[in-house]
């Protein structure tokens, strides 16, 4: 079972003005014909949590606000190969837009301020976000965040959030590689059935 | 324990969330090629990582949209990778289909396939990991063709077919009906003088397509080359042509896979 308070398990139908609308698939669709004004809704749509997952990952607003444009460009380009069999949009920008956070990460950052980095990483899910766009999903993401073991939430935040190699996080949490693979695996299993994600 | 297929799987948490090594993103890709359930596993998976993303959202600074906006209209979108106008041409007897496999099975092969694809994931990564800051607007042929590969291999329906080159080598074909797309690799193909070179098409009853000229081997791997836009019931042939390519086939195919429809 899920960690979430929820019975069924699985969330009612998403409130419409939140962040992930059932349209941006054929949106996208638009934007792989050249529609600029397409373009414009999916950057509505997409830049916050491009931009979030970029300064969670990057900590620097600077080199967050070009990854964000660099990803937004790289949709705009590759519109036409986002397959909608393989997943949501949401799913392949955030996937675009994380590997690219990490990508960044892995070759510019230097030791030290990984380090760094490593005393802020473990809080980072806990920070405030923009209230406006996303206090349904955040909320909603918190809880079942809080429904994982404590293992679990911290290799998934700093993986997911931090940018951390499941053996950079093994090191962090003083605990052996393997047991770091199975938690982050477990951790975001809980974390789809809790979302009531497929 | 199960021994490699049980302790990869458990890859899938960091995989997703790109906590792995390069190193072991291409074992892990290797092993989706032939875990259907394991695909299934990272797309859900990809799909909880996506709202934790959401749920960090900020709002980026309005200036930003507008820089953003402006910058797409100066950067060329992603051309659909056109093949070009059909010719008629009417298929022989000639073209004989030389062996066809599907499905991802134990089969004797398929360790074969698995090396061929690791190759195409390895390029991607490496493709992917080079274009890092890139903020001008061009996107190079490798960068196409990088994407196109990773759509073909992530599609739910991805089908690996292999066939020997008659000459010599082993083709590889993953391709995706939904996406009517495929991903073409060969290895260990006959060296040809410098004025030949290897060139692909596809096949319809009605007649052929010119793909594309197979650019010379690297490291015994040729390719890969991408493929889309695919109508039913077509085949992917290769012939030696000369170098700068023929308009239509002008030698027996030296592989022929049916694409299945």
């Amino acid at each position: 079972m899920a960690g979430g308070d929820r019975g069924d398990g699985r969330p009612r139908s998403k409130p419409s003005g939140e962040v992930r609308p059932n349209g941006l698939e054929l949106v996208l669709a638009e934007v792989a014909k050249g529609d600029h004004a397409a373009f414009r809704l999916v950057y509505d749509q997409a830049a916050p949590a491009v931009l979030g997952i970029a300064r969670r990952v990057l900590r620097d607003p600077a080199q967050s606000e070009e990854v964000m444009q660099e990803v937004l460009l790289e949709i705009w380009r590759t519109a036409a190969r986002f397959d909608p069999s393989a997943g949501s949009a949401a799913a392949w920008i955030m996937t675009v837009a994380h590997r690219r956070a990490v990508d960044r990460v892995r070759s510019e950052q230097r030791a030290a301020e990984r380090e760094l980095r490593a005393a802020t990483a473990s809080i980072a899910y806990d920070e405030v976000s923009d209230a406006a766009l996303t206090s349904l999903e955040h909320q909603r993401v918190r809880r079942c965040l809080d429904g994982l073991t404590d293992l679990q939430r911290e290799s998934v935040t700093l993986a997911y959030y931090g940018g951390y190699s499941y053996r950079e996080v093994a090191q962090l949490l003083g605990v052996a590689v393997g047991t770091v693979k199975t938690r982050m695996r477990d951790g975001l299993i809980r974390l789809r059935d809790c979302l009531g994600v497929e | 324990m199960r021994a490699r297929g049980a302790g990869l799987h458990t890859l899938v948490g960091a995989y997703v969330m790109d906590a792995v090594s390069e190193a072991d993103r291409t074992s892990f890709e290797r092993h989706l090629l032939t875990c259907e359930q394991c695909r299934e596993e990272v797309r859900g998976l990809r799909e909880a990582a996506a709202r934790l993303a959401e749920a960090a959202a900020v709002s980026p600074r309005p200036e930003l949209r507008e820089q953003t906006l402006q910058a797409a209209a100066r950067i060329r979108q992603q051309p659909p990778l056109v093949v070009s106008q059909k010719r008629r041409f009417p298929v022989g007897r000639q073209w004989r289909h030389v062996s066809r496999s599907a499905g991802a099975g134990a089969r004797p092969w398929l360790a074969r396939v698995a090396v061929v694809a690791a190759v195409v994931l390895a390029v991607t990564a490496t493709v992917f990991g080079l274009h890092l800051s890139s903020m001008q607007g061009r996107l190079s042929a490798a960068e196409r063709r990088d994407t196109a590969i990773a759509t073909v291999l992530g599609a739910r329906d991805a089908t690996t077919l292999t066939a020997k080159v008659t000459t010599g080598g082993m083709a590889t074909v993953v391709m995706s009906h939904r996406k009517r797309a495929l991903v073409f690799i060969a290895s260990g193909l006959t060296r040809l003088p410098a004025a030949q070179a290897y060139e692909l098409w596809l096949m319809s009853p009605t007649g052929e397509t010119p793909v594309g000229m197979l650019p010379p081997a690297r490291r015994g791997m040729s390719g890969p080359m991408v493929v889309d836009r695919l109508g039913p019931g077509e085949k992917l042939a290769m012939t030696v042509e000369p170098v700068a390519g023929a308009g239509q086939p002008t030698s027996a195919p030296v592989v022929l896979v049916a694409l299945g429809s």
